[in-house]
This record gives structure tokens, C-alpha cells and sequence, in this order.
């Protein structure tokens, strides 16, 4: 790319300045490193002195800014870029910087981070060839560039390429015989409704976006167990179908659950980032995983939004871009309050009927649930925060499977464990009856972090209490058992009945699997305990005999007992009890409908949210500054709260028309499966370091009439992509055009492009008819070539469902997807492995994806369904039921020589089936049917069925 | 002379490619949009994208040109068969030290573990002097082939994890494998088979499964194609049932006249290199099955390794391993399971489930180096052997008590042995030194980094330089911290 020439033009920083600071400079003195005490990231920093102490740059004056000197010395040692690390900038270079400074080194910032400007659309000299503004764009460059749009496509051709695009499957005969024969001005515009329209285009699109959300049915690392998330795949189709607006399609994923009143269907969407992977091998930290997922969301998030790269600055500040190392933490403190935490249950799940009619209702129950046991809490918090709890005096401990002491700490009384401990260790504590308290109606159970400083941000392993048992023990030491009612929780919606620990249970009351802050229970009594002189009592916490992840004992390590006699504890209250008949009725009419799950984000209670601090070096275990409250980089605009939940302000910031990148990356993103290359070439970075749009007029455009007269409307987006006369163009590639712009960046052609892997095996079924169409559901299992499935788990199993059966011949959008193990024609034909978000498919073109199409056992199944359409479903002559095949496979019509070749072959076939009828055995059982199953293997591997 | 010849062409390459080769496509686009060259910092890979295989040479003369890879997944004791601790036999039984559980994690032990000592008989061996276990007789007669790294570190002690560090150098999913690096920096030799193979004994799948050879952020076709033993032996390299090679031939044929047709009509450069793979699909039907079965080997050679056709064991892996670096295969990766000896179970355990896959790795292992020494093979063929950590010293007590039914060890990242062999490391030598219970490095630590530098180094790449642009990042199988390269233990 040339430069600007120097001396005419101005320099504009982030256009001629950056790139070379970025290709030669930032590499030291940049986000990461700042040798010498020099960056070149802000200008404040760029302007400041260096720790020779020389001013680095003065503007208006290069002779006397030290960038002029090096960059011009002559002696090794001075030279910058040092010459072990790079080429000595070019004249032109130099040039550049001179005038930069003398202009007064003004900054500038990197065009992706300003606002995008809508343009009127360029003067071209051939006015009849646009169809759009699109084309007045991009005909302006080609003008520029003495290029010439190419003919229009023919209409098969391009009802091919508009199907594949739009729905992801190739037209039906019947379509393209519709389409051929309308004569309409509006005939193609009238197709692409029709696509539009089509409930296959949601479950294209989906297939699209399930790349960015690293969708996948099983949870990733150690055992990679299912886990069920199709119904925010459902959610996806259904999206697209509908065409929720861009806008609210982020809002919803990012924050649905906090959006007022939220549905069913907001919250669903939340499963998008519940889609990071979890480890449940034996014996990982769970905190270590839930800060991985943690991270991973910050990453995703700014990927799939923001096309700006994040992960590099949880370590340090970004290398070229203006985001800071703590920024990043301000961020990730949006997530970091998430409930989930990488436990084996994942919870927090949702119910989801299997029937979206039933959507609502089932919302309705949930929330009526949300709300009873909001209720119940605040007055069973009200209650105890009237109490007067007794701190126990005297009390002694002792335990099974661990060593307890007791300590006073701050004037209280606690019982410590001394060393390591074991699942399943039973403190006993012995607590003298208080003084002045004659019947106890409850007591309370503290349960604290060992270190609360810092597991206020790095949790200890929490205590999970298998049975509390309180005891009565005379003076003569008879202890006698007392009746307990009621375990009552310290938050709204604790995970476990907390009362199964009055049962004896492993998923009772307690902290799972951590514990951040110190936590208790109100355990209260049937009725009111009399406490006679000399009676003293005995509370037996009795822990979980398993350990997190099979490793780690969930014991309390440290805790206080306090005592109660307000008589209020054991009163029975009506009000309470109306309430929890309520929540069982509620409870009941919601099992009642036929259900599955899916895991959602939901935020904890203000009281016990975590601190975020920021990592030193990116290590989770090496805890730096705290980060007082959430936010994002002070580069971009800048958020608006207004009294909302944070992590919905910060959605609601993303979906803004104000952010300057959230409606270019989209465009982008929807350009680049339309015409193979986005106008940002590089989807996956649109900072400084990405390249530069193609037409950046165009891009800007198109961003801000996407959210201003689109409405964030994908399906406007797509409909006007595609009545472009450029995604019309004719797909042939001359060898001059190949040799000038091989990557089709300026669309003097129409594209053409390879399927995606999704396509690739749909439009094999369609073509063969054996497709089946139905809308969402649990995923599908279709054939596997022997020898895949080898799960770590032996119990799961793919099970497939039997030739005929429609299950087996379902789109590629509903295979079930295991991340361990991909199923092997998507990965081949280069669907990433969705264990990241993954921004866009590098295609490949190898012998291996030949050997899938020829020989495995679902595309010969194919093959055969090929065969018999020719042979049953044509009429006339072998000529017509080739040609009928050929159709089926390419949409085109056949031309006479390739008639011809397939004809010599079929005829020689069938010659050699006959005279040795037992080389068909196993395919076919005439020579005929034989001959036409390698047609339509033929068929199903050329060239021209496999690109659109 | 034809290093030089080579060199010009692909200067050719590299000039002709530049602005159109899909794989490297971001790097060189990026610096083609900056309007800059490369410096002397990341290399600039650049394939033909018709043979994205096609060999490449490294930065310098290379001292390895393929590797075998014997993963033992699970990680097996280093304290039983190669780093024997007179210490340990002392405190056998004893209660651990205080000072060896402060500020420690475990996977499994709980509350005071007691230390346990060597559970076989260790002598010298060889003229380097090398300590194995009586577990391993085979492979101690080969002791001064071998080099040895008592030293190695990790940072992950849970498997998925572990292997996803060993394998890709990053814990998480998503990296690319290191024989995904190396045949995207190289190519490989044999245009007719894959570049990188996976062979799995059989029994449990890796956790991590086919992350652990997958290519990452790199094109999909350097990832790690899996041989099987059930079914074809690599996918669908068999035809299907009617279809002879005569047919299939005569399909193919008519498929290139369609396929060319296609060409004439639309010129894309990509129905060319379409066509070429057909070429090769039809030929790696043949090349795949025939490097792929041992039935024609001679019987001393099956008796060497101790191979059964038809078996998914490792000894037939390890003469599939010889057979396809013969081929010409540049990194060829072997899994054998279950040797996580927590003693949890009978199998699990160092008693029994341990002897009996050392039994199992003894002769086939023996048999690959006097293999491919006999074959003059051994001098550019890089083996190595090792888990993804090491054990501790102390016994497993799982829940807290006094050991578990059977005798096992817990899960150690702090100091582990790896050992390698031929292709430019020092032979009958042994590399850093443990503590004296085994527990963590007394001296010389290696990183898996580190080794991750060191074998680059043996293929003609400074890790630093083998990058590729991903999140914002030059990427490295090395990952972010500097590698170091082992110097010491090159030939």
C-alpha cells in the first residue's frame, strides 16, 4: 500500500504514523514492554523523556525529538529499530515522521474506535451497472483501479448462490424451473424473500453465530460430559427466523436475565456464555475454572462484538491499542459475579419446556417461585435481625476425622480445625446453657473463611453440612435428641434444600464449592427447648462425606454458634406457611410440564458478591489492586448507567448506536459469508494491528444505516447484500484478475465460494432426498464412520438411528457436537473444534475432505439416493436422468460434452456390473442401479456441487 | 548445492505467494497492508496452497527430521523406574515431612500422608551408569542410548489439563499441537501420507481427546490425523462395498474431465488444487493401508517387538511408528493408557496395573530403538518418552486416611522424567537432579518450555520465531514466558 506522499499531502496519525509505529516500534515500546521507559501508545507517554532523559518527541520540532535521531543515526548502537531487530526504516518512513512532528505530532485515533460516518455514495461513470449504493462504492474503487464489474451470473447460478447463502441448501428443481421461467423485473427480488422467509434461514445463520458463541453439547476439558444447551440453539434459529433486531439479539445473550421483566426466552439466551468450557476431572479447583470461564467471556465477548482482541491484556497492557491492563479487570468484573461455578450440577440451570407454546407459562411459574422465596427471606432476614443471638461462652469442640479447637477471636468464641481434614468429619460442639436463657427456640450456625481478607477474592473450599443435629445433655451427661424444624438459608435462592440437612444429605445447606464471605443458617426448633440449670447443649455438624471433584473435603474450618430464645422461631406463622404451599403448587404445575434444561447466568446477591481484583501478570493467583467497580475502557465512549444493573449497562453499551464498533463488525461479519472477505479483511481484529477496510466509505455506511434506517434488521442487512449487482456478478475468475486480486478484495467478480462444512453434508442429503426437515429439538446422532466414537466416558453413547428413520438425515446445525471428539465431516471440511470463539473458518482444500465425499458411509448413502432419483424419479432417456442428476447436484443445466463423459461412463459401468454381477454386491442389485450409484458419487464430488 | 537450489525456490515461492496464500494469510496480509517487511522477527511460512504439505526447510541446519512422541497418558511413576531415591527407602512408611505439604496442592491426598518408598529394584546400567528399575529390563539395555530429564516442570497437576500443556503448550483447549507447528513450519516428506499421526493403544481416549492433536488457530490441515485400529485406518480410505479400484479409477477419471470442465468455465485456481487432491486421496487409498499394516513384516521383526496384527496395542504402534518414519511421516505421536497409579483400584495401582504396562512398553520400546538404529534412522529420528507430570513421593490417602486400598502415588508437577533418544540429544546422559525424596528439582529445572525449545531447536527453529498471529498475539508453541533451550544435552 503506498504511503501518502509527505510533502503534499497532511499526515493523519492512526492512517500513516501508526501502522509504522506498530510495525517497527511497538513491539518494545508498546503495551507490553517499554524499554528505555519509551511507548508509543499515548501520546502523553510518547511525548514525555525516556530514561536517557532526551525528550522522545517535541512538536514542531524534529531535530530535536530523540525518535529523529535514532531512527537517522548511523552508529549500531543508537540505531532504532535496532538492527537485530529489524530493517532500518525507508526514506519514505522517515519522511513521514518528520513532517508528522513538524505538523505538531498531533495524535489521532485508530478509525475502528471513532464513530463510524454515513458517506453519500460516490459519482461512477457507468451509471447503468449499479443496483445499489453498494455498487456505487465499490464501482468507484474498480473505476480507480481500471477494474470493470463482470456480467451478470446466470439466473441458476445465481439462485445457487443466493439459496446456499441465505438458507444454507441448494435450490429444488421445482424452484429453479420457477425462477428460470419468471420473467418479472422483481423475479430474483421475489426469491429472496422467499429465502428470507424460509424457517431453513434461521438454521443457517445459527450454524454461523454457533462458531462465535463456541457452542458445543459437551462441557470441554476432563471427562467432556453431555450437557444440555439446545434450546439456546433453538433459541439462535428461532432468532434469525424472526429477525430480532441485531441490538437486542446482543442485549438479550449478554444480559437477558436482568432486562426487566425478562421471558423465558430473554433468559435462554444467557446460556451464551455458559457455553465456556468446564473441567470436572477429578481433583481440579473449581475457582480455577470459574475464573477461566470468567476470562473466557471478557475474550468472547469483545471477539464477537468488538472485533478487538482482549485475552493479551489480562497479562498486560494491550501491545498497540489504547486499552490498559487494569481496564481489563474493570471489565471482567462485569462477569466475575456470576453464580456459576464449574460444578459437576452446572448449576445455575434453568427448566425450558420442550414445547416453546408452553414458554410462558412456565416463565410465569418460575418467576411466581423467584418471587414467594424472596418473600420468605426477607422475612425470615427481618426476624433474625431482631433476634438477640447469644454468643456462646465456654463452648468446647471436638471431631471426628479432623482436629478442632476453640479460640476466642474478637471476643467470640470459634471452633478452628487444626491441620489437614477429611470428607466427613463431624465437629461436636459442647456449648454451657447462657446465662439468663431458659428455653432456646434456634440457633445459628457461622461458617467463616479461615483468611476472610483474602478469600473475599480467592475462596477457600466451603463446608457442605450432611446433618446438623442439636443435642440436650443433663447434668448427669444423658444427652437426649432434639426435634429440629427448619434450616433457613442466608440468601433467597440457595441452590440445595438447605433443609436436607436435617435429614442427612450431601447437598444440604453449605457452600458449594466455595466460600468467599462468612455465611450462616438459622437451625430452628419444633418447639421452644426448655433449659433447666445444669443442662448445657451439643451441636453436631456432620459434613458431606464426599469431596469436591472427588479431592477436596468440604469441611468448615472455621465457625461460631449463636443461641436464640425468641419464641417468635417457633411460632407457627401463617403467612409464611401460605407461602411455601404456594411454592409447592407452583413447584408442582412446573414439574408437570414436560421439561429439559439449559445452564443460565444469573448474578449473586449484592451481599455476596466477590471482589474483583486486578491479576498481576494475568495469574489468577497473584491478586493486585482492587477494581472498585465494573467498567469499560476509557477509549470508547463512555457507558451510561442510570441506575441499571451494571452488566445490562454495559449490554445496552455494546447495542448502542454510539459504540463505534458493535454495527461494523456485524456488517462485516455478514459481508464476509456472503462474499468470502469481509471489507476489514481480518473479522477477527478491527484494532490497529488488523488491516484496514477495503472501502472504508462502505463499511461506515452500511454500520450506520444498519442501526439507523435497518433497525439493526440482519435480514434488511442481508436482503440489500444481496440485490447488489456485485453479489450478482458472474463468479468467473480470469488469470489477469486472479493475478491482480486473487482474494476478490474488490469484487470486480461475484464470489465463489467452497460449502461450508455444515452445507457440504446438507446439501449432499438434499440433493440424494433424503433430508429431513423439523424445527429444533435434542441433538441428532447420524452415522459416524466406524472407530470415531471413543468416548473418555465409556457410558456415553452415540446411538443412530436406523436407515429411513428422519433423525438420521437431519441438518448439520442439529449434530450432536462433542468438543473431544468432532464429528468428523464438519471438522474435515474445517468447522473449527468450538472449544474458543472462533471468528472465521480458514478453508482447506485436502485429500482428506476427497476421501469423505467418495467413501464415507453417509455421503455413499447419499450417492445411493442420488442413483435412485435418476433411476425412479426422472422420466426419459438415460440422458434425462443424468441430466436430471447433474441438476440435482450443481442446480445447473448440463452442458453436452459432460453429458457425454457421463454418459461413456454409466455405459461402462453397467457393461462391467453385468459381466461381473458380483463386484455390486453390498451396493446395489443391478448393474443399472450400480452404474448410477458411482454417478452419483461422481455428482456429489464435483467441483461445481461443492462450491455455490 | 541443492540446499541452495531449494532456498531460491522457495524465494520464488515466497515472492509469488505473498499476496494470495490463504494459510499464512493474515501474517503476510497484515504486513502487506502496514506496508512493511518482515524483520528479524517471526519467520514468514509460506506453502503453496495446491501441496500445503509440500517439505519446507528451517532456519538452520536441522539436526532431527521427525519425531516419535511416546505419551504415556496418566503419567507413570518416575520414582519406580528411573529416579531412584536412596532417601525415600529410608522414610518409606514414615509420615511425610511438614515442610513437604506446606503450601502444596493435591489432587487426591488429604490430611498427613505417609512417604512411600521405591517399590522395585533399581540398578545401573550401561556404560553411562543410568539408574532404572528391574521394571523395565528391555529398555535398561539401551541406557546409553538414552538421555535423560529428571527436572521436568509443569504448571497443571489434573490431566486434560497437563497433556493440553505437554502437547500445545497452553492448558486450555484451542492451541495448536506441537506436530501441527512442526508441519506447518516443514511440511512433510511423504506427499502421500499425512504429515502428523496419531496412534492410540487401545483401551481409554486421552481426556482431552483429539485437542491434544488438533491445529488450533492453524490451518486445519496440519492437525493430527488419527490412525485407527477399528475400521479404516485412516477415515475412509477404504472404498465402499462395490466399488473396486478399477471402478473407483475409472470414476475418478471421468471426475478430473468434469472437474476440468469446471476450470475452463470459472478459472478458480482452487478446482486445480482440487483436482491434485482427488490425486492424492487416490493414492493415499493405497499408501495409507500399506504403511499401515504390519502382516508383511518378518517374523523376527514381530518377535522383536512383540506385535500381533490385527491388535490395538502399543508394541504394534511402535513398529507402525518405525514403519511410518521409514515413510517419511514428520511427527508421529503414540498414546498408552492408564497410568495414573493413584492406587485406587487394582489397576490403578503400582502393585499390579503398573507392572503390567511396563510389561506391556518394555520390548516394543527396546525393539524401536534397535529398530531404527539398525536402520540408520536413530541418528534423525527424535524419541521421546514421558507422561504429562510426575508422582509424589508421598503414598495416596484418599479421603484422609492411611492410604488407599492398594499403593499408588499422587499427582507431582514439581520434578518429573522424561527421557529421549537420537535425533541430535547426547546419548547415555541424565540431565538435572531431584531433591532427595524425589519431590521437586534440586538443580536445573526444565520446563515444558522448555523442551517445547529445545526439540524446535533440533528441527532448525528458534522457538521465539515460529509464530503465528492469533488474539492480538504472535503465538508460540512456547507461550509467553522465554523458553530457554537446553544446551546441554545437545549432541
Amino acid at each position: 500500500m503506498a504511503l501518502a506522499a509527505p510533502a503534499l499531502a497532511e499526515i493523519d496519525f492512526a492512517r500513516d504514523v501508526r501502522p509504522i509505529l506498530n510495525a517497527n516500534c511497538t513491539a518494545c515500546h508498546g503495551g507490553v514492554k517499554e524499554a528505555g521507559g519509551v511507548s508509543f501508545i499515548y501520546r502523553e507517554q510518547a511525548l514525555g523523556k525516556g530514561e536517557s532523559g532526551r525528550p522522545i518527541i517535541v512538536p514542531g520540532d524534529p531535530d530535536a525529538s530523540e525518535l529523529m535521531v535514532r531512527i537517522l543515526s548511523d552508529d549500531p548502537d543508537e540505531l532504532m529499530p535496532q538492527p537485530d531487530h529489524g530493517p532500518r526504516l525507508s526514506d519514505a518512513e522517515v519522511e513521514v515522521f518528520r513532517q508528522w512532528i513538524k505538523e505538531g505530532a498531533e495524535w489521532g485515533e485508530h478509525w475502528a474506535f471513532v464513530a463510524p460516518k454515513e458517506s453519500a455514495a460516490p459519482a461512477v461513470k457507468d451509471s447503468a451497472w449499479p443496483r445499489n449504493d453498494i455498487d456505487r462504492f465499490l464501482l468507484a474503487r474498480m473505476e480507480s483501479e481500471g477494474l470493470k464489474p463482470a456480467k451478470e451470473a446466470d439466473k441458476a447460478a445465481l439462485l445457487r448462490r443466493v439459496s446456499l447463502d441465505l438458507t444454507g441448501l441448494p435450490p429444488s428443481v421445482a424452484e429453479l424451473d420457477a425462477f428460470l421461467a419468471d420473467t418479472a423485473p422483481d423475479a430474483y427480488d421475489k426469491q429472496v424473500s422467499r429465502l428470507l422467509d424460509s424457517p431453513r434461514f434461521g438454521e443457517r445463520w445459527a450454524s454461523v453465530w454457533m462458531d462465535l458463541a463456541r457452542y458445543a453439547d459437551s462441557e470441554g476439558l476432563g471427562i467432556d460430559k453431555r450437557r444440555d444447551v439446545w434450546k439456546y440453539r433453538d433459541w439462535l434459529v428461532s432468532s434469525f427466523n424472526r429477525d430480532l433486531p441485531y441490538d437486542r439479539f446482543t442485549v438479550e445473550q449478554l444480559a437477558g436475565d436482568l432486562m426487566p421483566e425478562a421471558t423465558l426466552e430473554q433468559r435462554i439466551a444467557t446460556t451464551f456464555h455458559r457455553l465456556t468450557q468446564a473441567n470436572n476431572e477429578g481433583g481440579t479447583d473449581d475457582e480455577e475454572f470459574r475464573v477461566t470461564a470468567v476470562m473466557d467471556r471478557v475474550a468472547t465477548t469483545w471477539e464477537v462484538w468488538q472485533g478487538v482482541t482482549m485475552s493479551c491484556v489480562q497479562c498486560h497492557s494491550h501491545p498497540y491499542d489504547p486499552i490498559r491492563h487494569e481496564e481489563y479487570f474493570s471489565f471482567m468484573s462485569y462477569f466475575n459475579q456470576a453464580v456459576d461455578n464449574d460444578v459437576p450440577e452446572n448449576h445455575p440451570v434453568l427448566r425450558v419446556p420442550m414445547d416453546p407454546a408452553k414458554y410462558a407459562e412456565a416463565g410465569g411459574l418460575q418467576d411466581r417461585i423467584d418471587a414467594l422465596q424472596e418473600q420468605i427471606h426477607q422475612k425470615r432476614s427481618s426476624l433474625a435481625a431482631r433476634t438477640k443471638w447469644l454468643p456462646t461462652t465456654g463452648m468446647r469442640g471436638s471431631a471426628t476425622k479432623a482436629k478442632l479447637e476453640v479460640v476466642k477471636h474478637e471476643g467470640v468464641e470459634e471452633f478452628r480445625t487444626i491441620g489437614n481434614v477429611a470428607a466427613g468429619a463431624v465437629h461436636t460442639l459442647d456449648i454451657p446453657k447462657p446465662a439468663g436463657l431458659t428455653a432456646l427456640t434456634a440457633f445459628r450456625v457461622d461458617v467463616r473463611p479461615v483468611d476472610e481478607k483474602t478469600a473475599a477474592h480467592t475462596p477457600e473450599w466451603g463446608a457442605m453440612l450432611n446433618k446438623i443435629r442439636l443435642q440436650r445433655v443433663a447434668a448427669d451427661g444423658k444427652a437426649e435428641e432434639v426435634a429440629l424444624a427448619e434450616v433457613v438459608a442466608d440468601e433467597a435462592h440457595p441452590i440445595f434444600d438447605p433443609n436436607l440437612s436435617l435429614k442427612g444429605s450431601n447437598r444440604g445447606w453449605g457452600q458449594y464449592t466455595k466460600i468467599f464471605k462468612p455465611r450462616h443458617a438459622v437451625v430452628t426448633l419444633k418447639e421452644p427447648l426448655p433449659l433447666p440449670e445444669g443442662t448445657s447443649l451439643r451441636v453436631i455438624l456432620a459434613h458431606a462425606t464426599d469431596s469436591a471433584g472427588g479431592a477436596y473435603p468440604l469441611i468448615a474450618k472455621r465457625g461460631r454458634i449463636a443461641l436464640a430464645g425468641e419464641a417468635e422461631w417457633c411460632t407457627p406463622d401463617a403467612e409464611i406457611d401460605a407461602l411455601k404451599m404456594e411454592i409447592s403448587a407452583a413447584r408442582k404445575a412446573l414439574a408437570a410440564i414436560p421439561s429439559t434444561t439449559t445452564p443460565v447466568i444469573r448474578d449473586l446477591p449484592p451481599e455476596h458478591a466477590r471482589e474483583t481484583r486486578l491479576f498481576v501478570r494475568g495469574n489468577w493467583i497473584d491478586k493486585g489492586e482492587l477494581i472498585e467497580k465494573p467498567g469499560t475502557p476509557s477509549v470508547f465512549p463512555p457507558l451510561e448507567e442510570a441506575g441499571k444493573p451494571p452488566r445490562l449497562a454495559m449490554a445496552e453499551w455494546i447495542a448502542s448506536p454510539r459504540n463505534p464498533l458493535t454495527a461494523r463488525v456485524a456488517v462485516n461479519r455478514f459481508w464476509l459469508e456472503l462474499f468470502g472477505v469481509g471489507i476489514v479483511p481480518t473479522p477477527e481484529d478491527f484494532g490497529s494491528a488488523g488491516e484496514k477496510p477495503t472501502h472504508p466509505e462502505l463499511l461506515d455506511t452500511l454500520a450506520v444505516r444498519f442501526q439507523g434506517d435497518m433497525k439493526w434488521s440482519v435480514k434488511a442487512l442481508l436482503r440489500e447484500l444481496v440485490t447488489s449487482a456485485a453479489y450478482r456478478q458472474d463468479g468467473a475468475i480470469s488469470p489477469e484478475l486472479a493475478a491482480r486480486d486473487a482474494d476478490n478484495r474488490l469484487l470486480a467478480r461475484g464470489p465463489r465460494q467452497r460449502l461450508t462444512a455444515e452445507m457440504t453434508r446438507d446439501h449432499a442429503l438434499t440433493a440424494a432426498g433424503l433430508i429431513a426437515h423439523r424445527d429444533g429439538g435434542a441433538p441428532v446422532h447420524p452415522p459416524l464412520p466406524p472407530g470415531v466414537w471413543r468416548p473418555f466416558d465409556a457410558g456415553d453413547r452415540w446411538n443412530t438411528p436406523d436407515p429411513g428413520q428422519p433423525d438420521r438425515y437431519r441438518r448439520s446445525v442439529y449434530v450432536y457436537w462433542k468438543r473431544s471428539i468432532p464429528f468428523p465431516t464438519l471438522s474435515t471440511f474445517d468447522a473449527p473444534s468450538r472449544e474458543l470463539c472462533s471468528k472465521r473458518r480458514i478453508l482447506s482444500n485436502t485429500p482428506l475432505q476427497a476421501l469423505a465425499v467418495l467413501n464415507d458411509p453417509a455421503f455413499h448413502e447419499c450417492a445411493q439416493g442420488l442413483a435412485r432419483r435418476m433411476k425412479y424419479d426422472a422420466a426419459g432417456d438415460l440422458d434425462a436422468r443424468l441430466a436430471f442428476g447433474y441438476r440435482l447436484a450443481t442446480s445447473r443445466a448440463v452442458t453436452p460434452d459432460r453429458l457425454a463423459e457421463l454418459r461413456g461412463l454409466f455405459q461402462k459401468l453397467e457393461k462391467d456390473y453385468a459381466a461381473d454381477p458380483a463386484l455390486m454386491k453390498g451396493m446395489a442389485g443391478t448393474p443399472d442401479g450400480a452404474a448410477y450409484t458411482v454417478i452419483g458419487s461422481v455428482l456429489l464430488n464435483l467441483d461445481e456441487a461443492l462450491i455455490r | 548445492m541443492l540446499q541452495h537450489l531449494q532456498t531460491e525456490k522457495l524465494h520464488h515461492i515466497t515472492r509469488r505467494r505473498f499476496l494470495r496464500d490463504c494459510p499464512t494469510g493474515l501474517g503476510a496480509m497484515w504486513l502487506a497492508s502496514q506496508g512493511l517487511a518482515a524483520g528479524a522477527g517471526k519467520l514468514k511460512i509460506t506453502h503453496d496452497p495446491s501441496a500445503p504439505l509440500a517439505p519446507l526447510l528451517p532456519s538452520f541446519a536441522p539436526k532431527a527430521k521427525r519425531v516419535i512422541f511416546l505419551h504415556m497418558d496418566g503419567a507413570p511413576s518416575q520414582l519406580e523406574l528411573f529416579d531412584y531415591k536412596p532417601q525415600l527407602v529410608k522414610y518409606n512408611g514414615k509420615e511425610c515431612p511438614p515442610e513437604y505439604l506446606e503450601g502444596q496442592r493435591f489432587a487426591f491426598i488429604q490430611g498427613v500422608p505417609k512417604m512411600l518408598g521405591p517399590q522395585f529394584s533399581f540398578k545401573q546400567h550401561g556404560q553411562s551408569g543410568a539408574w532404572i528399575s528391574d521394571r523395565l529390563p528391555e529398555l535398561a539395555k539401551h541406557a546409553d542410548k538414552l538421555c535423560f530429564i529428571k527436572t521436568m516442570q509443569t504448571d497443571q497437576f489434573n490431566h486434560g489439563p497437563a497433556q493440553l500443556l505437554l502437547h500445545t503448550g497452553n492448558q486450555n483447549l484451542g492451541y495448536p499441537a506441537m506436530g501441527s507447528w512442526l508441519t506447518w513450519g516443514l511440511g512433510t516428506e511423504n506427499q502421500n501420507l499425512p504429515g502428523f499421526m496419531v496412534l492410540i493403544s487401545g483401551g481409554r481416549f486421552p481426556r482431552a481427546g483429539a485437542s491434544l492433536w488438533g491445529s488450533g488457530f492453524l490451518p486445519s490441515v496440519y492437525q493430527g490425523v488419527q490412525c485407527r485400529s477399528a475400521g479404516d485406518p485412516v477415515l475412509n480410505t477404504t472404498n465402499p462395498a462395490g466399488i473396486s479400484r478399477e471402478v473407483r479409477r475409472a470414476a475418478l477419471d471421468s471426475l478430473a474431465k468434469l472437474n476440468a470442465k469446471a476450470h475452463q468455465d470459472f478459472g478458480d485456481p482452487e478446482t486445480i488444487t482440487r483436482i491434485a487432491q482427488y490425486e492424492m486421496a487416490y493414492r493415499m487409498q493405497v499408501s495409507v493401508p500399506e504403511v499401515m499394516s504390519i502382516k508383511d513384516e518378518p517374523p523376527e521383526i514381530h518377535a522383536m517387538y512383540g506385535t500381533q496384527p490385527g491388535k490395538d496395542s502399543f508394541a504394534n504402534n511402535c513398529l507402525l511408528a518405525r514403519r511410518l518414519a521409514e515413510a517419511g511421516t514428520r511427527f508421529i505421536q503414540l498414546f498408552d493408557w492408564g497410568w495414573d497409579s493413584h492406587g485406587s483400584s487394582a489397576a490403578e495401582s503400582l502393585g499390579e496395573g503398573f507392572v503390567n504396562k511396563c510389561r506391556d512398553i518394555d520390548k516394543p520400546i527396546g525393539a524401536l530403538l534397535t529398530d531404527l538404529e539398525q536402520r540408520g534412522m536413530l541418528e534423525d529420528t527424535l524419541v521421546v518418552w514421558g507422561g504429562e507430570f510426575g508422582r509424589t513421593p508421598m503414598q495416596e490417602n484418599r479421603g484422609g486416611g492411611e492410604g488407599n486400598r492398594f499403593t499408588g502415588r499422587d499427582h507431582n508437577p514439581n520434578a518429573f522424567t522424561i527421557w529421549m533418544a537420537g535425533g541430535g540429544v547426547k546419548p547415555g546422559m541424565t540431565f538435572g537432579e531431584t531433591d532427595e525424596m524425589g519431590y521437586h528439582v534440586a538443580s536445573n529445572p526444565v520446563h515444558l518450555r522448555d523442551l517445547h525449545s529445545t526439540m524446535l531447536h533440533l528441527f532448525g527453529f528458534e522457538s521465539q520465531r515460529l509464530a503465528y498471529p492469533f488474539q492480538g498475539l504472535d503465538q508460540k508453541l512456547t507461550g509467553v514466558k522465554p523458553p530457554k533451550v537446553v544446551k546441554d544435552i545437545l549432541a
